[in-house]
């Protein structure tokens, strides 16, 4: 019963956070104003805000040119750090943001169900094949995250352009040419080669539910990075390690209800390449998601993962004039319902005031 | 006989524009709009969805057969208004919302029941007094706000300003209805004068009962086809 208990308790607790760029709409005018939200946490829900000196590279990248965020753009709103922008001209456009590296000391259980938790399968089974499961771990850690979006109709290739991230995705098609229904093809990168073998998951919200209410919801969640400044100390399972109260509270832990997100859809595996294949099954904004996590050499630590994710919205299609979901749409035509609605009313008058 | 013609053609377009646009559901142009246009393209898209939802303007167009006088349709549109907001806003705003299709099914039989208390059925068949036409206004009102809301949540409308657009949304709504009232309570209130107008009363509660059945039938196929 204790070690069920641990077990609920440690599943409950190290839920680490990650990383994703997302906007309202990701189908924009040219030339106007418009927010990118940087969410820490889940995809549905931000935890904390993200210093900026915390970030190497912030960039908007469209029409061939990389343009550097300034400090200026930043704004916060309760838990999401806001990117402010012009969207500039028309085209395919590209945000992107890399963080700075940080580590975390975890005790062997705690190491243990964080791989499980964040599906880092391969590290576990090594764990398990090599009886490591009872070493502790220091990760050191970093974030890189890109959105795509589209702005008015022309497609441009900023999409496909590396942006020479410790590790990326590039999508091989541009997302704003597929449809629901449609494979997305992409590569990932490792270093600026492709990385081969390495566990995705790819995942969508529905734009049937795409709003969520629980932005601002409280929960009860404390950190894990071992900064010895302003620490509270607390125990989990016997050891003791330090949890930060600083308000950006980078790979905490937090008690969600949606902690098993950073694992469901589709599950997918890099080939010799470096390239995987997702299946746009519904309208929605779609996220690939991969934490790439190694032994370390570097002194102080035992590993090192870099994560990235990739969002961007797929619908039926891309234009005004495309087709609807009308409620004639495979039914019956328009046409039909007025002519015999019109037939129905005629002869229904005609035989009331003939009656009469 | 050229009189009836006339009348015959004007209450065709009357009865079958609703039909000639048909686009109640969720397009992807709207979406377009919405992602697009701002808080204005919200009202935009509510008042389409009014001016577009046949099975909505229908139900009033039983309404207003049954009512006399400008106040009475005033407080009875004000009813119906009341109880859609309530469900339109607070079911988008909470989450809440059902298959389309079952929902709409429902509507459909709310312009069923109109045309048949229209025509005098809960006496003449049922041999019982047709509950209070204001209580249930009302609570097709909430029915018809909760079919709206389903149609508003099946958009992406995100995150910011999310009660803001809700109430763009219903505030659409509202300037949807009235615009479609205008040439209804017109056209109603003009026939009312003449001498075919029973005639055309009984053909358009008929209708309704006729149109009621065949949304209901579509859409209770609709859901058990998957069709949407």
């Amino acid at each position: 019963m204790k070690r069920l208990l641990l077990a609920v308790m440690a599943i409950i607790v190290f839920s680490s956070h990650t990383m994703f760029l997302k906007l309202d709409s990701y189908f924009l005018k040219p030339n106007t104003s418009a927010t990118i939200q940087l969410y820490n946490g889940t995809f549905n829900k931000s935890e904390n805000v993200i210093d900026r000196d915390r970030m190497l590279d912030a960039s908007l990248i469209g029409n061939g040119e990389r343009i550097k965020v300034t400090n200026s753009q930043w704004s916060e709103k309760d838990s999401i750090t806001l990117l402010n922008f012009e969207t500039g001209e028309e085209g395919t456009w590209v945000a992107a943001i890399s963080t700075a590296p940080r580590s975390i000391e975890m005790t062997a259980e705690a190491f243990n169900t964080y791989l499980e938790h964040e599906g880092i399968y391969d590290m576990l089974e090594w764990r398990k094949k090599n009886s490591a499961l009872d070493s502790a771990a220091v990760e050191k850690y970093s974030k890189h995250v890109k959105t795509i979006f589209q702005v008015g109709e022309k497609k441009t290739n900023d999409w496909q352009t590396p942006l020479g991230y410790p590790i990326e995705f590039i999508p091989l098609n541009n997302p704003y040419e597929l449809n629901t229904g449609d494979s997305f093809k992409f590569k990932l990168l490792l270093n600026g080669s492709p990385l081969v073998n390495q566990l995705v998951y790819a995942d969508f919200k529905g734009s049937s539910n795409a709003h969520s209410h629980d932005d601002t919801a409280a929960t009860d969640h404390h950190s894990h990075d071992n900064k010895p400044s302003t620490s509270s100390e607390h125990t989990h399972d016997g050891s003791t390690h330090s949890h930060e109260k600083e308000p950006e509270k980078e790979h905490r832990h937090s008690e969600d209800s949606e902690s098993h997100s950073h694992t469901s859809g589709q599950q997918l595996r890099t080939d010799a390449n470096g390239i995987a294949t997702a299946q746009l099954t519904a309208d929605g904004i779609w996220y690939v998601q991969t934490i790439h996590l190694v032994p370390s050499e570097e002194e102080g630590m035992t590993h090192e993962s870099n994560w990235s994710t990739l969002t961007f919205e797929v619908t039926h299609s891309h234009g005004a004039d495309t087709h609807t979901h009308e409620a004639s749409e495979g039914g019956i035509p328009s046409y039909l319902y007025w002519l015999g609605s019109l037939l129905l009313v005629s002869i229904l008058f005609l035989w009331f005031n003939k009656k009469k | 006989m050229r009189g009836v013609k006339c009348k015959l053609v004007v209450f065709g377009i009357f009865f079958l524009a609703p039909f000639m646009l048909l686009a109640h559901g969720v397009s992807s142009a709207d979406q377009e709009i919405l992602n697009t246009g701002g808080l204005l393209s919200y009202i935009y898209v509510g008042a389409k969805h009014m001016v577009t939802g046949y099975d909505h303007l229908l139900f009033l167009v039983g309404v207003i057969f049954y009512l006399n006088g400008f106040k009475d349709i005033v407080r009875f549109i004000t009813v119906f208004t009341l109880g859609h907001s309530i469900t339109l806003i607070g079911a988008t705003y909470l989450g809440i919302k059902a298959d389309e299709h079952l929902i709409d099914a429902v509507i459909a039989l709310s312009v069923l029941y109109k045309g048949f208390e229209n025509l005098g059925g809960f006496e003449k068949y049922l041999k019982l007094k047709s509950p209070n036409l204001l209580f249930m206004v009302f609570l097709f009102g909430l029915i018809h706000g909760f079919g709206l809301s389903t149609r508003l949540q099946s958009f992406d409308i995100g995150n910011s300003q999310f009660l803001t657009k809700i109430v763009s949304f219903n505030i659409g709504v509202e300037l949807g209805q009235i615009a479609a009232l205008i040439p209804i309570v017109f056209l109603i209130t003009k026939w009312k004068s003449k001498k075919s107008y029973d005639s055309f009363y009984k053909a358009a509660n008929f209708y309704l009962i006729i149109a009621g059945v065949a949304l209901f039938v579509y859409q209770i196929h609709g859901y058990l086809n998957g069709a949407h």
